[in-house]
């Protein structure tokens, strides 16, 4: 079976790391030609890069922070220049800064928010109009279990998530008729270096309240982001897929 | 400042590339892109597709075409309160509306006029002008499209 990524333009953002990597490694292992955008870690970026070339890869990295409007459209124009069209978008870059709603600071609030779904924004405006001409295209938004879970100190990454959700549903419907496809996966607790701080002040406990016992690993993420770029998934739009052990349903 | 009025042979000059531009955004015969054709109630665009024409015209002819600057331009320097109301256009504001958009009827222009429906007035011409003006202020320059 093919899953007809081969070929395609993808950009992924916050890819040097976490989930956005093993996005961007699946993906270029299926013969994809991605663009991954990173904000500072340009070590980690740089060995993606490497390691993607050595197994004779298309990878490619932008350093551009997503709250950046024009430096997202210069990123996207800039792989649009190179391969002539932008086949799937991934909005993965991601920022938590968890706090008790009395002490966050209106730094943890803009940030959170301006990154999270700004940075949808951003990256989503710059594309689309590049989908629309071809009548195709997918996007697919990192949400997060916090985006409709309840969860103490993460108003603010809460807020973000539960937008980034509704953002997909509502682009779901404006982007139908023009044959884009638009969905999210919503990420339980994974095994990444974001969510650490979250899991040792959660510690084991939090693991009871997932129905599967275990946190999940970036991998995960990963294949159901793979099948809602692929082909399989052609008949699939609005829907937020949980990747999370039913951790929701706790 | 209203920009300075484009001449036809400017628009001629690229309407036969505007017009196959917009045949190919909206999916129809080239014959059927007339001059005057209303987009909207006459060629079946909806409002995304306009964000797909202005796209491929920026393609097509290099110029840039910010969004929202046909209302822009047609504004002038009247203040934003004397041009619209609650959404609807003012009797000064339809004025201003008609004397930009001079390529359309004048019984197309009419009050009340919400803001949200100005689209419905535009044509190929009017994108035509749009692109006349952005070759005019050559690339670069954004702010004369």
């Amino acid at each position: 079976m093919d899953s007809g990524l081969a070929g395609k333009v993808v950009i992924v953002t916050g890819g040097s790391r976490g989930i956005g990597r093993a996005i961007v490694e699946m993906f270029s292992a299926e013969g994809a030609d991605v663009t991954f955008l990173f904000r500072e870690n340009t070590a980690a970026a740089a060995e993606v890069v490497a390691a993607g070339r050595a197994a004779g890869r298309q990878i490619t990295a932008e350093q551009v922070d997503v709250r950046d409007p024009e430096g997202c459209a210069a990123a996207v124009e800039r792989v649009a220049e190179r391969c002539g069209h932008i086949d799937v978008l991934v909005n993965n870059a991601g920022l938590v800064r968890d706090n008790l709603l009395g002490l966050l600071e209106d730094d943890d609030v803009r940030a959170v928010l301006d990154t999270n779904i700004g940075g949808v924004f951003n990256l989503t405006r710059a594309v689309v109009p590049h989908m629309i001409a071809r009548r195709a295209g997918k996007i697919i938004n990192v949400s997060s279990v916090a985006g409709e879970k309840g969860g103490r100190g993460q108003t603010n990454y809460a807020a973000s998530k539960g937008a980034v959700n509704a953002f997909t549903r509502a682009l779901a419907v404006e982007l139908a008729p023009r044959g884009i496809t638009v969905n999210a996966v919503a990420p339980g607790v994974i095994e990444t270096d974001m969510s650490q701080a979250v899991r040792d002040r959660a510690g084991e406990e939090v693991k009871s309240r997932i129905l599967l016992r275990r946190f999940g690993a970036p991998i995960d993420v990963a294949y159901a982001i793979w099948f809602l770029a692929s082909r399989y998934a052609d008949y699939i739009t609005g829907e937020v897929l949980h990747v999370d052990g039913g951790f929701k349903m706790e | 400042m209203m920009p300075v009025d484009i001449t036809k042979d400017e628009i001629l000059a690229v309407y036969p590339k505007v017009a196959q531009t917009m045949a190919d955004a909206l999916g129809c015969d080239v014959e059927e892109v007339a001059l005057n054709a209303p987009l909207i109630d006459g060629l079946g665009a909806e409002s995304i597709d306009f964000l797909d024409i202005v796209f491929r015209l920026e393609r097509a002819f290099k110029v840039k075409i910010p969004r929202g600057k046909i209302v822009e331009d047609a504004r002038g320097d009247l203040p934003e309160a004397a041009f619209e109301e609650k959404g609807y256009l003012t009797e000064v504001g339809l004025q201003r509306l008609r004397e930009y958009l001079s390529e359309v009827p004048a019984d197309r222009f009419h009050l009340p006029m919400r803001m949200a429906d100005i689209p419905r007035l535009f044509t190929p011409e009017t994108f035509c002008k749009i692109v006349a003006r952005g070759l005019r202020a050559g690339p670069g320059d954004p702010s004369r499209a």
